[in-house]
């Protein structure tokens, strides 16, 4: 049984940075952009939060972990959307190949982490102290089986992703907003002749794909590191993945992300399952793990694509 | 008159704009670095700018280093431009790039019974015959199952270094240095007497037959996208897969083609920087090639043309040179990486670009010869 | 003083290398129907999108009721009371009707969207136009005809008073135009002023008061349309004389040189028969006519016949030799040419020039190919001489990138391919879409002249004009079948759309 509690702890760390960050590309995948950007928009949110918990712990502020985390949260994710903006200027104002912009980005970001870390802190690892874990939380944690599952040894941040989860599915279908948005993403003509300004809504498509990849970064670096050294591990195009597997559709990505967590977590902990521990396949093979269910999932699910109809078009008002 | 005529034919060619957008594009890139290097310390930055213009240049150790540096990132460089023709885009470069150096090596170690520079010729095939297999799944991914080919890529990446991985350590690990052991030396690549022209002092650099076999390439990739059947045929696959379909074309075969081909091109250059002689060795690290990435800068760049390519590897490659240079003045070297990120983001606004540039070109031939306004208008429906 | 309720006065709209619009004067009177003509590539759309917000004119004004309005965007247009049914429908595939309706106009409460009302009062709308539709159906699974309905509610429920109709007919059956004739009369008669944008003189004589003429982007004039005759009005559209009838003798069919035998295909979507059992010959010939509405299967029946998707079951023959599962390399060098529906999508890579294109058939034959390198000189001057013939022109000849080519000499383009290729069978879907009267008298010619020198042509039209004027035979297709095989001779235009109506069907074979 603990074994059982220790896998869907695990499993909640790595699902729910790729919840947020799926989430955060369904904004911008469904307004219209593609937004191949997400893994260097991770890095720079969690370089930003990172850095702003290990100066605040340096300072020795007495500050609460659980606001501290909160707002290195909302750091990471104004940094995320200003550079989301990068991304947007050229996508949306420039016409530019949104893949192009996005590989841009996903260039600069580590390089800027690392220089920036070396030019500040004169090392390229930021370390932080883990003061966030919640090891119970009160009364919820002491329910049997479901506390232990989900309520014991978590992050506040897990409640927070859950709760984007629950936010942007209302927006996305019960919302003016959400319904003029995906227009953008189908039919941008049809947007534009009922008086509906396209560019602003993809616009705020990319800023909630980057506020959310930027939080969904730090998300990613607090439970299951001690240190920031410039990488999220491929995390944002993870994210891709499920964003792809998970359809477009929020009930589909949470499915989506959490079987990619398990994945990740059956590589990253297999030596804490005994079952796995004792089949002795080396280590580099359980990480390709992932990566492999990736390949195999997309060749099931590509072929009916539900992909938004005028994704990666630049949107040109003259065109018809 | 005569050079009038001359000035205007040349700008008028779409050659001459791209190049242009690109400069401008280089020149953003690298306003960029100065002021990040102005904010990181204001007394040196100058100092730093000058040791990256001109770092590749100040010994002909530091030319030979530009050109082995080259050597990979033109061949991924080529690999991403030849799958753009196809309308693909191949960011797996960094995979198919360290299954063909993985293989190179071991073929390099294991089999130094064959004898001489047939070794390395040896390693070379085989390193293209693997990175053209890496490259191959995505491509059937793509025909067939509809996969989205960034995507299939990334992952291959990451499968492709796990596995490298664990295959270095069981079969090529020299477990003291945590990386690969070092092949036959008839398996690195011929010297021709290039260490003997670059290089400063005693200290030779490290460039080799490598870098003429990624030029040879680049002709040859150029004159099989040009000038021939299969050439025509990927285009039009890349160009509009429908209008492929109609003509007949096979367009998933063409497809599946053009990504081994591309895998090809990085596997060959996964084999040319492990084999140089230069003491290079695959690490048993969790990071992805750098070069496959790199590959994707140099052909963004070189416009996706393959004689392009070679011109922009060569840069990138000087930039990193200069790179090392500047670290004298205390400034991390991933001021390169900023710099050219920057330079892609603004190569992304080449239609941009390429309009000014047309536009200042025009206002210029406005100037110079107004009476030919026909031309213009002509041109002008053209461009739309 | 506001006789008019919109003037549009010395519009001028200018696009990079061409002028749209040339000092335009357009006026229309409150409660008229008011009908805009003009070739494809006059300018009509462009003037209309002009007055919707969509381009700003370089020059002239724009009116209501007298005063000067500015107009940015769609939703000055809308506040102003201007409504438009584009011509290719604005809808979001996989938005409701109710959805696609309220889009823009929502009515919320704290942001959240209120549907209930919007529901209520497009279902009264509805009744009282007599619009009915399905609010909870998804748009890619209603009609054509009722998602123009669709379009027409979208401005009765922003209360729209002027409306645009942009070519509403196009994609309707003759009684469906009557149906939305009667629908315009009554329209106007509750108050609405209407702007109907078309090409088709007759139906500008059922119901518009007035005309207003537009050629190669200039104003030509404005008559009542009353006392003008359907020839002063073709003559002051095209700029000269029209022969409107195709000159063609009786047909001579020869031997079967094309037939399909219960030919299904089966839809990605639903798993129903998109095409269904259909049987048919083809003679050397005869020019044989698939009508019918769009989307009622004909675009997978000739994708199955020219090999773009696999039948489900069924045989296809060309000269006796079964071709069903043939590769498309294969049964083009086996004597078949086809000029495809979309030219953009199929006919062309547009990024590829003129000549590159014209050998995109046959580029790898010997005579342009060897030991896998292309033969330029001999491509160029191949490309030169189909140029001459077809008369196709473009700006730098046979090295014009093919994007910047006009529609009509891009089709051009695709026929002087198909034909010269010499093909036995000839099918051409829709092949004068979008073209001026030129290009299309002049592929009419070209269509016929193959006919008599012994080819057979499967045509397929959406316009009955077209199907009545060229076919020597027509086949119906209705909902993926061949629910008539007639002759033209016999029939009139009115028997025809009751069989594509699918109320009307005879026994084929």
């Amino acid at each position: 049984m603990n074994t059982w509690y220790f896998l869907v702890q695990q499993t909640m760390f790595f699902s729910i940075p790729l919840l947020i960050v799926a989430l955060g590309g369904m904004f911008s995948e469904r307004s219209g952009i593609v937004n191949i950007a997400l893994e260097g928009i991770m890095i720079m949110g969690a370089f930003s939060g990172i850095l702003f918990i290990n100066v605040m712990q340096s300072l020795r502020i007495g500050i609460q972990p659980q606001l501290l985390l909160l707002i290195a949260c909302l750091i990471a994710a104004a940094v995320g959307v200003i550079v989301s903006m990068a991304h947007a200027y050229a996508a949306i104002n420039m016409k530019a190949d949104q893949v192009i912009s996005g590989t841009a980005i996903n260039m600069f970001a580590p390089a800027f982490a690392i220089f920036a870390a070396r030019m500040i802190r004169s090392v390229q690892q930021i370390p932080f102290n883990n003061t966030f874990r919640i090891k119970s939380v009160p009364v919820l944690g002491d329910i049997p089986v479901i506390g232990p599952m989900f309520f014991r040894n978590t992050y506040i941040t897990t409640y927070l992703g859950f709760l984007i989860l629950i936010v942007s599915a209302i927006v996305l279908y019960k919302t003016r907003f959400g319904l003029r948005m995906r227009s953008c993403g189908e039919h941008p003509q049809a947007a534009d002749s009922v008086g509906i300004n396209v560019y602003k809504m993809r616009y705020a498509g990319v800023a909630i794909s980057g506020a959310l990849a930027g939080m969904g970064g730090l998300i990613f670096i607090v439970p299951t590191s001690t240190n920031f050294n410039a990488s999220v591990a491929g995390y944002g195009f993870l994210a891709l993945a499920v964003l792809i597997f998970g359809q477009w559709r929020p009930s589909r990505i949470l499915f989506a992300a959490f079987f990619f967590g398990l994945m990740k977590t059956i590589a990253s902990a297999y030596s804490g399952i005994p079952f796995l521990a004792n089949l002795g396949i080396p280590n580099d093979i359980y990480k390709m793990i992932p990566y492999i269910a990736t390949l195999i999932v997309l060749a099931f699910t590509s072929k009916n694509s539900m992909a938004p109809r005028a994704e990666g078009i630049p949107y040109d008002k003259g065109s018809r | 008159m005569k050079n009038t005529q001359q000035h205007k034919r040349l700008t008028e060619k779409p050659g001459f704009s791209n190049f242009m957008a690109s400069l401008l594009a280089i020149l953003c890139g690298l306003l960029v670095g100065f002021i990040v290097l102005l904010i990181a310390d204001p007394a040196k930055a100058f100092w730093g700018l000058g040791a990256i213009l001109t770092g590749g240049f100040s010994s002909m150790k530091n030319i030979g280093q530009v050109l082995y540096g080259a050597t990979p990132i033109i061949l991924t460089g080529l690999s991403v431009g030849f799958a753009n023709k196809t309308g693909l885009f191949n960011i797996g470069a960094s995979g198919q790039f360290i299954v063909g150096a993985y293989v190179a090596i071991l073929i390099g170690v294991k089999c130094s019974f064959i004898p001489g520079p047939l070794l390395w010729i040896v390693c070379l095939l085989a390193a293209m015959l693997a990175g053209g297999l890496w490259g191959m799944v995505p491509g059937i991914l793509k025909a067939l199952c509809n996969v989205n080919e960034v995507i299939a890529c990334i992952m291959m990446n990451y499968i492709g270094m796990y596995m490298v991985n664990f295959l270095v350590q069981l079969t090529v690990f020299d477990s003291l240095k945590n990386q690969s052991m070092a092949v036959a030396s008839n398996a690195n690549a011929p010297k021709l007497g290039m260490d003997k022209i670059f290089r400063t002092g005693t200290t030779s650099s490290s460039v080799n037959a490598g870098i003429l076999v990624a030029i040879l390439a680049g002709v040859i990739v150029y004159f099989l996208i040009e000038k021939t059947k299969f050439g025509y045929e990927l285009k039009a696959c890349g160009l509009n897969r429908d209008a492929a379909k109609y003509a007949g074309i096979n367009e998933k075969r063409s497809i599946v083609l053009s990504m081994v081909i591309a895998g090809a091109l990085a596997g060959l250059g996964g084999a040319c920087l492990y084999l140089a002689g230069a003491g290079k060795s695959i690490e048993v690290l969790d990071v992805l090639a750098a070069e496959g990435f790199d590959g994707i800068s140099v052909s963004l760049l070189g416009l996706n043309n393959p004689i392009g390519i070679i011109f922009s590897g060569l840069f990138v490659a000087y930039l990193n040179q200069g790179g090392f240079s500047m670290q004298v003045y205390g400034f991390a070297p991933q001021i390169i990486d900023i710099i050219i990120s920057v330079v892609i983001y603004f190569a992304a606004f080449s239609l941009l670009l390429r309009g000014i540039v047309e536009r200042v070109a025009k206002r210029k031939e406005d100037k110079t010869a107004r009476p030919n306004a026909n031309a213009q208008t002509e041109e002008g429906g053209g461009a739309e | 003083m506001d006789e008019y309720i919109i003037e549009m006065c010395n519009i001028t709209k200018e696009f990079p290398g061409i002028i749209a619009n040339d000092n335009v004067t357009l006026q229309l009177k409150k409660g008229e129907i008011h009908a805009l003509l003009g070739e494809n590539g006059a300018g009509k759309s462009t003037l209309m999108s002009v007055l919707f917000g969509m381009y700003q004119p370089e020059q002239g004004v724009i009116k209501k009721n007298g005063e000067v309005v500015k107009i940015n965007d769609p939703n000055d247009a809308n506040r102003l009371g201007i409504g438009m049914v584009h011509q290719h429908f604005k809808l979001v595939h996989n938005f409701t009707v109710l959805e696609n309706i309220i889009l823009g106009v929502e009515t919320t409460k704290h942001g959240f969207l209120k549907m209930d009302a919007a529901r209520e009062k497009v279902m009264a709308l509805s009744e009282r136009y007599g619009l009915s539709i399905d609010p909870d159906a998804y748009i890619s699974d209603i009609t054509v005809g009722m998602q123009q309905r669709v379009e027409i509610l979208k401005m009765l429920y922003r209360d729209n008073e002027i409306l645009i109709f942009d070519e509403p007919t196009a994609v309707l059956t003759p009684q469906e135009i009557e149906e939305l004739m009667k629908i315009m009369k009554e329209l106007v008669s509750e108050g609405k002023s209407i702007l109907f944008i078309t090409h088709k003189l007759n139906e500008i004589k059922a119901v518009a008061n007035r005309c207003t003429v537009l050629r190669k982007g200039k104003y030509i004039g404005t008559v009542d349309v009353a006392s003008t005759s359907k020839e002063e009005m073709s003559e002051m559209m095209v700029g000269r004389k029209v022969n409107l009838n195709v000159d063609k003798t009786p047909a001579n069919p020869g031997d079967v040189v094309f037939s399909a035998r219960e030919l299904c295909v089966k839809s990605h979507g639903t798993g129903k028969n998109v095409v269904n059992h259909v049987s048919f010959d083809v003679r050397k010939g005869e020019i044989v006519c698939v009508a019918g509405i769009d989307g009622n299967g004909q675009t997978e029946l000739v994708y199955a016949l020219t090999g773009l998707v696999e039948p489900t079951s069924g045989t296809v023959t060309m000269n006796g030799q079964d071709i069903t599962h043939m590769p498309i390399r294969k049964r083009n060098a086996g004597g078949l040419g086809h000029v495809p529906e979309d030219r953009h999508r199929h006919g062309l890579v547009l990024d590829y020039n003129l000549a590159y294109n014209l050998v995109l058939q046959n580029y790898f034959e010997p005579r342009f190919c060897k030991n896998g390198f292309l033969k330029y000189d001999a491509i160029y001057q191949y490309a030169d001489k189909l140029i001459g013939s077809f008369d196709i022109r473009s700006g730098q000849g046979a090295k014009t990138i093919t994007r910047s080519m006009s529609g009509g000499n891009q089709q051009k383009a695709i026929v002087a391919r198909e034909i010269d290729r010499n093909p036995d069978i000839l099918i051409a879907v829709q092949p004068t879409r979008g073209l001026d009267v030129g290009a299309i008298e002049y592929i009419h010619k070209k269509i016929v002249e193959e006919r008599d020198s012994g080819k057979g042509i499967l045509l397929v039209s959406l316009e009955l004009d077209e199907v009545m004027q060229l076919s020597d035979r027509i086949l119906v297709m209705y909902e993926g079948e061949i629910v008539a095989d007639l002759d033209p001779k016999e029939i009139t235009v009115q028997e025809l759309g009751l069989y594509m109506a699918g109320s009307k069907r005879r026994n084929v074979q």
